[in-house]
């Protein structure tokens, strides 16, 4: 064989050329995401010259950030802080029951089907299905009307262009990236594990709160930070949905860029959410983990009991409930 | 269970494989659908067809919101794509930011901006006598004090400023701007919408209170800060320049501060038409100009030409007046209309009585305050 | 069991609470299609039932020109994403260290980074490389919004592909070096077709995120190069006509089908539930 012949290459096997596979990626990374970022970290410290002028760093200051966390726009990232932190449990309120239902209480047969229809309004335009909560909140559009018609509601009431109608917009455009992750962790809650709890005389809340809940902890942290981030930085939605009361703090940013063309005071709004958002999630990952332990601690039992469940019915003995 | 796979903040970590099972079969769903759109889309829709392709022979005006008559649009041989702004400001950022490859080619900004424009070098001077229908233009439309001697604009429509109301939510009846702010904190309140331009924002308080509307005065422009960010601010439920879209027709607001035109065109889509009055409030209200201009470094500068030419025409100047409900500046156009009796005329041409109400701003050291006064309002509408 | 009209209890209203939830999601989906078919001009006010919406889109050079735009920059931005994301993956799969460290810390930064910051750095940033710097590509429509699209994607790519060469038995590429494999033939042989699975999930990721883009092409976009989501944004403003959601009941409707297609594709020699749990990848 001629392979046989051949000399072994050099010892360093795959492992010695593959840095050089990051190169390109890192490349295309360094110009196109760190050193933009960067200029803006840069233009942030400077100010807006004059009408027509976009940013100017002759004099360097952190007077922008003063500025960008006064009055009206420190009151549009607590707002946006609130939108997020609001929207994102609303979703794994309603995200837990339902990826419990849809994992213990559907039939195996139905249970995928019923996952792919909560798929399919992320198969379409995010823009598009917020349009269509749009035409439905609007005050000539079906559900007020028929408030109206029922006499629940005067002529002047609207939900469009309120804040109810962001939180709505916001929760129905991430709920499904809060279901998967919990879904997918609590599928792993087999029958043989919950009959076990209950044959060991745990109630069904005790066997929620002691089997069911530990093992969906990771699945909720993973959906945690899969919708705060995107949503932290989403301004669409409450745009189409909120119209004035929908100012986030992305729509703030976009209009120092796009109207105002005040880079500077953009780009200290900017990093300014950027240390935001990883604060939350530095902080979400912590009390992640923090939770997890303490669930972790009290699942032992059950397990523990599971296990000398295990033992008894081996040796024919009986064990107290 | 490997502990390092995918992005551990964003999938849990014990059934990552599952997952990524899932993400790909969401993955083949979309792109096999966009996949086969692409291949039944006609070869004309990537290459650029007529009136809106990529090619860097379409001409392209940035415009206001629906600001020429699809006809005139249609009409127009060589093709034209139009996309649309909300305000002078937002065109402006657009241009400077782009510097110099916006690729647009005209711009319709209001004169009062036109000098600093022509100043900062984002208009081209026009050859006028390219424009062989200037003619038809009124000679007290041209020649005005933005450009004396037109060197970079040409006007294309006048109108003014005031508010359209909902007459099914406010019943009392509303004659100034007084009225409309009473009318805004009241019935109208969380339904009313403002005109997305900070010079217009600014000069509702101007008005009632009879300031020149561009004031530099600080302790004026403190008082409006005062009354736009803690007063106003919180009724607002959308800042909207082109209200006579949606926002009228759907009846999604109550109160509209708007332009003339949009407003006409607002109520003239509506459903039920009656609903809706407009009101050239008390005690002063807005003079303006919007003007063709030539964007500096346009590629397609002949066609540019050739449609400022067209829309001057007599024929297209009556459609235009008619579609989008502004003066044109071109009498015999205007005649005709008033011959025809063109629906809600009243709006489109305000009375002597109220013109001698209305004029125009200019554009000042302080208008930079007015832009922060506006961004600070946004941002306490929202709170 | 005393608990059993309890339990029955508690499950009825599991099932009607998740049964809400789907409708909850469908709603909009549903307006959408129904709107679909108003024959009026306004999408929000409805006039009468018609098709003419579908006509109207289908002939409307703007919105096929757009949909054109969307779907070409997201084929270039998923080879972007997949050809750099895959070999970042491997490259930081395989080494450890601190440029490894340095690497996999701006790619979690790319994910964690606002849309927002990444539209408003990339804007000015592209002009003064094609201004400036006189790169005369990045003037190209299609280029700058398939860049822009890139990096998120990138990041996913780089991690998905990461996970899989990690969990690896570095037996294999061993044993293969054992029976003299080039290394090329051993990535070609061994570890391509390992880490098949992971590329192609990230790379169908990266078309589908690129597709739905809207914030940072909004910024990046070039006059006349306007995707869909960015038009569809931008018709807000000029007012919603019913062409547009007759165009994303299309777009739905196929995607749909295709669903479908590969179900029946799946099915053959398949149960019903088996093949719903291969569709949605829990096989």
């Amino acid at each position: 064989m001629s392979r046989m012949a051949r000399t072994r290459t050099s010892g360093r096997g795959p492992r010695g050329s593959s840095t050089l596979l990051a190169v390109p990626g890192g490349i295309w990374m360094l110009v196109f995401f760190i050193v933009p970022i960067l200029v803006v970290v840069w233009y942030s410290f400077g100010q807006k010259p004059g009408l027509y002028g976009t940013h100017d760093n002759s004099v360097l200051s952190l007077d922008r950030y003063g500025e960008a966390l006064s009055g009206a726009f420190l009151l549009t990232f607590a707002n946006t802080l609130q939108i997020a932190v609001i929207g994102t449990l609303i979703c794994v309120l309603i995200a837990v029951p339902f990826s419990y239902w849809l994992a213990v209480k559907v039939t195996p047969k139905w249970r995928y089907v019923v996952l792919a229809l909560v798929l399919v309004p992320y198969w379409t335009n995010f823009l598009i299905r917020t349009l269509g909560w749009q035409i439905l909140l609007a005050p000539e559009g079906p559900v007020t009307v028929l408030l109206r018609q029922l006499g629940l509601v005067d002529a002047a009431f609207s939900m469009l262009y309120t804040k109810g109608a962001v939180q709505l917009g916001v929760v129905y455009n991430y709920l499904p990236l809060m279901i998967l992750p919990i879904f997918v962790a609590m599928e792993r809650l087999t029958p043989a594990l919950r009959e076990a709890s209950k044959d060991l005389g745990a109630g069904r809340w005790g066997t929620f709160r002691q089997v069911t809940l530990p093992l969906a902890a990771p699945g909720i942290v993973g959906g945690v930070v899969l919708v705060f981030i995107p949503l932290m930085g989403d301004y669409i939605t409450a745009q189409v949905l909120g119209g004035a009361k929908g100012n986030m703090v992305g729509q703030m940013i976009a209009g120092q860029f796009q109207q105002g063309q005040n880079w500077a005071l953009g780009s200290a709004m900017s990093v300014t959410l950027i240390l935001i958002t990883l604060l939350s999630v530095v902080l979400v990952g912590a009390v992640g983990i923090v939770c997890g332990a303490i669930l972790r601690a009290r699942r032992r039992l059950p397990i523990e009991r599971t296990a000398a469940a295990a033992t008894a019915a081996r040796t024919g003995t009986e064990v107290p409930a | 269970m490997t502990e390092h796979r995918i992005p551990k903040i964003l999938v849990p970590r014990s059934r990552e494989a599952e997952f990524t099972r899932r993400l790909f079969l969401t993955g083949v769903v979309g792109a096999g659908a966009t996949l086969a759109l692409a291949a039944c889309a006609p070869d004309g829709a990537n290459g650029g067809g007529s009136g809106s392709g990529g090619g860097s022979g379409t001409m392209r005006v940035y415009s206001w919101s629906g600001y020429d008559a699809p006809e005139n649009v249609k009409g127009f041989a060589p093709g034209v794509a139009i996309d649309s702004y909300s305000s002078n400001e937002e065109m402006i950022a657009k241009l400077v930011a782009a510097r110099g490859t916006s690729g647009y080619d005209i711009v319709i900004p209001t004169g009062v901006f036109v000098p600093q424009m022509a100043e900062n070098q984002l208009l081209e001077k026009l050859d006028l006598s390219r424009l062989k229908n200037l003619g038809n233009v009124d000679a007290a439309f041209l020649g005005q004090a933005w450009d004396p001697d037109n060197t970079y604009t040409v006007p294309k429509y006048w109108g003014t400023t005031g508010f359209a109301y909902d007459t099914r939510v406010i019943t009392r009846e509303l004659v100034s701007w007084d009225d409309f702010i009473d009318a805004a904190k009241n019935e109208a309140s969380g339904r009313t919408s403002l005109a997305d331009d900070p010079g217009e924002i600014c000069a509702i308080l101007c008005f009632a209170r009879g300031w020149d509307q561009s004031t530099q005065d600080e302790g004026e422009l403190a008082k409006i800060r005062t009354f736009l960010v803690d007063e106003l601010a919180q009724h607002i439920s959308a800042f909207d320049s082109a209200p006579g879209s949606g926002a009228i027709p759907q009846g999604s607001q109550a109160l509209v501060h708007t332009w003339n035109g949009e407003a006409r065109r607002g109520i003239m889509a509506s459903s039920e038409p009656d609903r809706w009055k407009w009101v050239l409030p008390t005690p002063d209200t807005n003079l303006w100009t919007d003007n063709w201009a030539i964007v500096k470094g346009a590629k397609n500068v002949d066609a540019a030409y050739e449609f400022i030419d067209y829309s001057l025409g007599l024929e297209q100047a009556v459609r235009n007046t008619e579609y989008v409900g502004y003066g044109t500046g071109i009498g015999a156009a205007e005649a005709q209309l008033a011959a025809a009796d063109a629906p809600l005329l009243g709006m489109i041409f305000p009375s002597e009585e109220e013109k001698q109400r209305m004029y125009t701003g200019q554009i000042n050291a302080a208008q930079q305050t007015r832009m922060e006064i506006v961004a600070e309002m946004k941002a306490r509408a929202g709170a | 069991m005393t608990g059993t009209t309890r339990d029955r209890a508690t499950n009825l209203s599991l099932r009607i609470f998740g049964i809400l939830v789907l409708l909850f999601l469908f709603a909009p989906l549903l307006v959408i299609l129904v709107y679909s078919f108003n024959s009026g001009r306004l999408l929000g006010a409805w006039e009468g039932f018609g098709v003419n919406a579908y006509q109207t889109a289908f002939s409307s050079p703007d919105i096929l020109h757009a949909v054109g735009v969307s779907l070409r920059s997201s084929v270039v931005a998923t080879l972007f994403a997949t050809l750099l994301g895959s070999a970042l993956g491997v490259a930081i799969g395989v080494r450890t260290g601190t440029v490894v460290s340095v690497i996999v810390g701006v790619l979690a930064l790319v994910l964690v980074t606002p849309e927002i910051v990444q539209a408003v750095s990339l804007m000015p940033w592209l002009t003064s490389l094609s201004v400036d710097w006189g790169i005369a590509p990045l003037n190209d429509g299609i280029l700058r919004l398939a860049i822009g699209h890139s990096l998120f994607a990138t990041a996913v790519v780089s991690f998905l592909v990461r996970g899989r060469v990690r969990a690896l038995d570095p037996a294999l590429t061993e044993a293969a070096e054992d029976l003299y494999a080039s290394r090329w033939n051993s990535f070609r042989q061994i570890l391509l077709p390992q880490l098949a699975p992971a590329i192609g999930a990230g790379a169908l990721m990266a078309f589908t995120l690129s597709l739905d883009n809207t914030i940072i092409s909004a910024f990046v976009q070039t006059t006349g190069n306007t995707p869909w989501p960015v038009y569809v944004l931008s018709s807000l403003r000029s007012g919603l006509r019913p062409e547009l959601a007759a165009m994303a009941a299309v777009m739905l409707i196929a995607t749909l089908a295709l669903l479908a297609l590969a179900a029946a594709v799946l099915a053959r020699g398949g149960s019903a539930s088996s093949t719903a749990r291969a569709l949605v990848g829990s096989e």
